[in-house]
C-alpha cells in the first residue's frame, strides 16, 4: 500500500554520485537545489565526465578555483546560490580549457537563450484555460 | 569569471546554452543528464505535492486555504520556494478535469513537483495538450477521460503556474494522510494520469 518512504529507486546512481561528490570543497551532505538550473548543471557536470570528457579531478580542481577567486573577492551572498554558480563555472571552465567548447560560440547561445523569453510572452500570467474540450 | 550582477535567469540561461551545445557535439546526452538530475528529484519531488494533497483531502479548511492561496497553504506545510510563489491549485470534480501545460517552454510548479518530466517540455505535449487534451490522455497517457466530462487545460507560465488537485478516490474512507499520499502520483497532480487504489 506505501511506497518505499519516498526513496530514490536509483541506488546505484546514487551511490555512484555521491563517491564523486563526497571529496569536493565546501559541500555538506544535504545538496540543496532550490531552481530547476542548479539540479541541470550538476548533473551535467556528472554526466560528461561519466561520458569520458573530463577526468573528475579536472572538475574538482576547476570549482576550486573558482571558489576560491570569489572567496579572494570577498563576495558575500547566499552560499547555497553561489555554490551552484561555481559548479557551473567549473563546468565551463572545464569544456573550454578542454577545447570542447567554444567560448565565443557558447557567449553566442547564452545571448540566444536569454533573448528568446521576450519573444515568447511566458512572462505573463494566463488567467484562462488555454483550451476547453467540453462534455458532451 | 564574475559572479556579481548575474542574475537567476542570466544563470539557468548559461546552464541551457552550455547543455545544448555539449549534447549538439555528442558530448554527453539528455538520457545521460536525466538520469544523474532523477537521483535528487525525489529531495524536491512530487511527494511534496502529494502530501498536500492527501492534506487537502482529509481538511475540508485547509483545501479551501489551498483553493484560495496555495503559496501561503504550502507554505503552511513548510513547502515552497522558487517558482512557487505564483501557484494556483485546480480542483477536479466529477464534472471538470483539468490538465496543465506550458505552451512555450516548460513553466512548471517546482517546490510541489520536483523538475518536469521530460514529456512536458516535448512539443508534442505541448501542441497536443491544447489541439486534442482529450485524444492525448486517452493515446498517450492512457487516462481515459469520460465524454461527459469537460476538460480545462491551463497554460503555465514563469509568471503563474498551475497544478490539479485530484479527486480523492473511493474506497479510501479513514484513511490517513500519509497512506493517502503514497496515492498520489506526480501525474495525476499534471492532469494526465488518475489516482488509483492499488489492490
Amino acid at each position: 500500500m506505501r511506497d518505499s518512504n519516498g526513496q530514490p529507486d536509483s541506488v546505484g546512481p546514487g551511490e555512484e554520485v555521491k563517491a564523486l561528490v563526497q571529496n569536493l570543497p565546501l559541500l555538506s551532505n544535504d545538496l540543496a537545489f532550490d531552481e530547476p538550473w542548479q539540479l541541470r548543471a550538476f548533473a551535467l557536470a556528472i554526466a560528461a565526465h561519466k561520458s569520458g570528457q573530463y577526468p573528475w579531478s579536472d572538475f574538482q580542481s576547476a570549482l576550486i578555483a573558482s571558489i576560491k577567486g570569489w572567496e579572494g573577492a570577498g563576495e558575500v551572498g547566499d552560499a547555497a546560490w553561489s555554490y551552484h554558480e561555481h559548479w557551473l563555472d567549473a563546468i565551463q571552465a572545464v569544456m573550454v580549457d578542454n577545447d570542447l567548447v567554444d567560448v565565443d560560440l557558447l557567449e553566442e547561445r547564452v545571448r540566444e537563450v536569454l533573448d528568446m523569453p521576450a519573444n515568447r510572452n511566458h512572462h505573463e500570467p494566463h488567467y484562462e484555460p488555454v483550451a476547453v474540450d467540453p462534455g458532451c | 569569471m564574475s559572479r556579481t550582477g548575474r542574475t537567476s535567469e542570466e544563470i539557468a540561461a548559461r546552464v541551457k546554452a552550455l547543455e545544448s551545445m555539449m549534447i549538439e557535439q555528442g558530448l554527453v546526452t539528455t538520457e545521460m543528464i536525466d538520469h544523474y538530475a532523477e537521483i535528487y528529484e525525489n529531495e524536491v519531488g512530487p511527494q511534496l505535492g502529494a502530501r498536500v494533497v492527501a492534506k487537502a483531502w482529509v481538511d475540508p479548511e485547509f483545501k479551501a486555504r489551498l483553493l484560495e492561496d496555495a503559496p501561503a497553504a504550502c507554505g503552511e506545510l513548510g513547502i515552497g520556494g522558487m517558482q512557487g510563489e505564483h501557484m494556483v491549485v485546480l480542483e477536479a470534480t466529477p464534472e471538470v478535469h483539468h490538465a496543465i501545460v506550458c505552451t512555450l517552454c516548460s513553466c512548471y510548479p517546482w517546490p510541489v513537483l520536483g523538475p518536469p518530466p521530460n514529456w512536458y517540455k516535448d512539443p508534442q505535449y505541448r501542441s497536443r495538450m491544447i489541439r486534442e487534451p482529450r485524444k492525448l490522455l486517452a493515446e498517450e497517457f492512457g487516462y481515459v477521460i469520460d465524454e461527459t466530462r469537460e476538460i480545462r487545460v491551463w497554460d503555465s507560465s514563469s509568471e503563474l503556474r498551475y497544478w490539479v488537485l485530484p479527486e480523492r478516490p473511493s474506497g479510501t474512507d479513514g484513511w490517513d494522510e500519509q497512506q493517502l499520499a503514497a496515492l498520489v502520483s506526480r501525474d495525476s497532480m499534471i492532469g494526465v494520469g488518475s489516482v488509483q487504489v492499488t489492490p
